[in-house]
């Protein structure tokens, strides 16, 4: 079983100061396209760090395809990429000489390294531009070169941190498009750190929550979009008492909001019964609105703890 | 549409072991202390200082053999200068420790002294392409993020400068050694002048790995590159002037410059001073030849030092370029 997990922690913390970036997170995932979703500063940037011992644990354990991350860093890196949140690069090189010698950092020898270099930037879509200094880049380019870096050595596994900060719609579309080629076309396993639901959602099979240095949610993107917690908000013209009557004689809880919607909890995964008792009460509903599944749910959670705390 | 596949592909080859990383550091950072024209223009003044040691070698050989060209050219002018350089070759000829052994050791000491002086310039322009811009662009990130540790990396960092004091410093010398011995009329030259090959060796990479490391912690002090520049030449130079200075105050201040502890350390390496006390042995008009010109002073400058405040004083060099190294150069 275990060898199936390519991220295993127990009881992971990182303390910076007085504040626990990391506190206690226990995970088992499997290979796949993982999200790692939180509102910033909730401790998606620590973790993958501390994965790849970029920064150093304070307590608890980790391992990383099988191997244990405090005393096989140099063996789990040859089998991982990492595209940094912020800007960096190794000074004073061309594109396809940086790509090479991150290939030569990462144990190929110089012939294949070139090769693959010029492979990978063909694959993240950068044409004659890898013969300039990346001094001269722009933040797409940027991006698609440290995409390229990351994956130039075929890892088993790659962790993205933000990797579509700074771009245009399209430039995002197009870096999004090539992560989730990764997984599902090339088997590589990512992992997405970000705070835009929306991308998770568009690459990811699995999602962990993190705020405040906590795993909120880990569960797959599917299971997490079925489960709802069977309510929501009927917009009606007036008759809201009506509404709230034939609730109670459902046995339903009902509350008039302050916009004059009333929230139902019909404890269903379906409106069905809802439109049922409506229909029976001879009340034509304006709007209905479902309650938000549980992975919009979980991530409103963690920006709200994220705020409380700031 | 590209004419050819750009699709992904995965590699099943073999990589290669950390010696081979740690070697492509090195390369592309002595690639990126090379890259200014000035400084390839510095490696080739160096390479023909040590040509010129070469030839200064041929000549001095020459001059032990009676029918050389060089004295059969000195003879055209004046027969009698035939005799005497006959007598003076005889006299060589029989003493190679001091014709041969000395004379190598005390000219490669010079050599080594002056190119050495070189080689610190030389490191100050290259600083920033050490640790510097890799600190300013993040690049610690990166490569913490590879199949290196950070000791690797540093060590990839520290051959660098070696590699780069190598070329500029130690190679030609050691080159001018090797080719004025070839050019030497005895295959016995080689023999006699191994002690100052030795010397070299010694001081050389001793020397050479102490700079390497001074360097290498001024190079993670800051992330501005004339800032690092700065230090390091300030440091040079300030021990410079100082010296002299604290010569009559106070002395210990002097350790506080790096060149000064390393002329020490070559002092007490070639012990040039030994080397003429044997010849003032042999020939003893040398000591009156000397006496008219300052002898006491030109002996005492040579004079074999007392070497614990000079270790003293580089290890706790070494010690805070440690500290330096170790408190800057990591991924945050």
């Amino acid at each position: 079983m275990s060898a199936r997990l390519v991220i295993e922690t127990a009881e992971l913390t990182k303390v910076f100061g007085t504040q626990k970036a990391l506190d206690g997170v226990s995970l088992a995932v499997g290979p796949g396209a993982i999200g790692l979703l939180g509102p910033n500063g909730a401790g998606k940037t620590t973790f993958m760090k501390c994965l790849l011992q970029l920064q150093p644990v304070t307590s608890g354990s980790a391992k990383l395809l099988g191997r244990e991350v405090g005393t096989e860093g140099r063996e789990i890196r040859k089998r991982v990429g990492y595209t940094p949140e912020q800007d960096c690069h190794i000074p004073g090189m061309a594109g396809c000489e940086y790509v090479t010698y991150c290939a030569q950092l990462c144990g190929l020898p110089f012939q294949v390294a070139r090769q693959r270099a010029h492979e990978m930037l063909d694959f993240v879509g950068m044409g004659q531009e890898r013969y300039r200094k990346i001094d001269t880049y722009s933040t797409g380019m940027r991006q698609r070169l440290k995409l390229a870096q990351a994956i130039v050595h075929d890892p088993e596994i790659v962790f993205l941190d933000e990797p579509t900060n700074g771009l245009d719609p399209k430039g995002q579309a197009q870096i999004l498009e090539l992560v989730q080629s990764l997984w599902r076309v090339y088997g590589i396993t990512v992992v997405l750190s970000s705070h835009l639901l929306l991308d998770v959602q568009q690459i990811c099979e699995h999602i962990i929550i993190i705020a405040r240095g906590r795993v909120l949610v880990h569960d797959s993107l599917a299971n997490l979009k079925a489960r709802r917690r069977g309510s929501a908000e009927v917009v009606v013209p007036g008759r809201q008492e009506e509404l709230q009557s034939a609730c109670a004689r459902a046995g339903w809880p009902s509350e008039v909001l302050p916009n004059g919607r009333v929230k139902v909890e019909h404890r269903s995964d379906s409106l069905n019964p809802l439109l049922t008792l409506l229909h029976q009460i001879k009340l034509p509903p304006l709007e209905i609105i479902p309650s938000p599944n549980a992975l919009e749910e979980t991530f409103v959670q963690a920006l709200e703890i994220s705020h409380a705390a700031a | 549409m590209p004419l050819h596949d750009i699709s992904y592909k995965h590699w099943q080859g073999t990589h290669l072991g950390v010696w081979d990383r740690r070697a492509a550091i090195a390369k592309n950072g002595l690639g990126a202390c090379l890259q200014n024209r000035w400084m390839w223009n510095l490696v080739v003044l160096c390479w023909g200082v040590g040509l010129v040691a070469a030839a200064l070698l041929f000549l001095v050989g020459q001059l032990l053999v009676p029918d050389s060209m060089v004295v059969g050219w000195v003879s055209k002018f004046n027969p009698t200068v035939q005799t005497f350089t006959a007598l003076l070759t005889g006299w060589l000829a029989n003493h190679p420790e001091i014709s041969v052994g000395a004379t190598q050791n005390v000219l490669f000491y010079y050599l080594c002294i002056w190119l050495q002086r070189v080689g610190i310039f030389a490191l100050g322009v290259a600083i920033p392409g050490l640790i510097t811009r890799d600190l300013a662009c993040n690049a610690i990130v990166i490569y913490s993020s590879k199949a290196v540790s950070r000791g690797d990396y540093l060590l990839g960092k520290f051959a660098t400068a070696f590699g780069f004091l190598t070329l500029v410093w130690l190679g030609p010398v050691c080159a001018a050694w090797f080719l004025g011995n070839l050019l030497s009329p005895d295959w016995s030259f080689f023999w006699h002048a191994r002690g100052a090959l030795g010397n070299i060796l010694i001081y050389g990479v001793t020397s050479m790995a102490i700079l390497s490391t001074l360097a290498l912690g001024v190079s993670a002090i800051g992330l501005k590159e004339k800032s690092t520049t700065a230090v390091w030449f300030m440091w040079w130079i300030l021990g410079g002037v100082i010296g002299p200075i604290a010569l009559h105050t106070k002395p210990w201040l002097r350790h506080l410059s790096f060149n000064f502890d390393l002329d020490q350390l070559a002092l007490a390496t070639f012990r040039v001073s030994d080397n003429l006390k044997t010849a003032e042995d042999a020939l003893p008009i040398l000591t009156t030849i000397l006496e008219n010109n300052g002898r006491s002073r030109f002996v005492a400058s040579l004079d074999t030092p007392n070497l614990a405040g000079t270790w003293l004083a580089l290890l706790a060099m070494l010690g805070l370029a440690a500290w330096i190294i170790r408190k800057r150069v990591k991924p945050e």
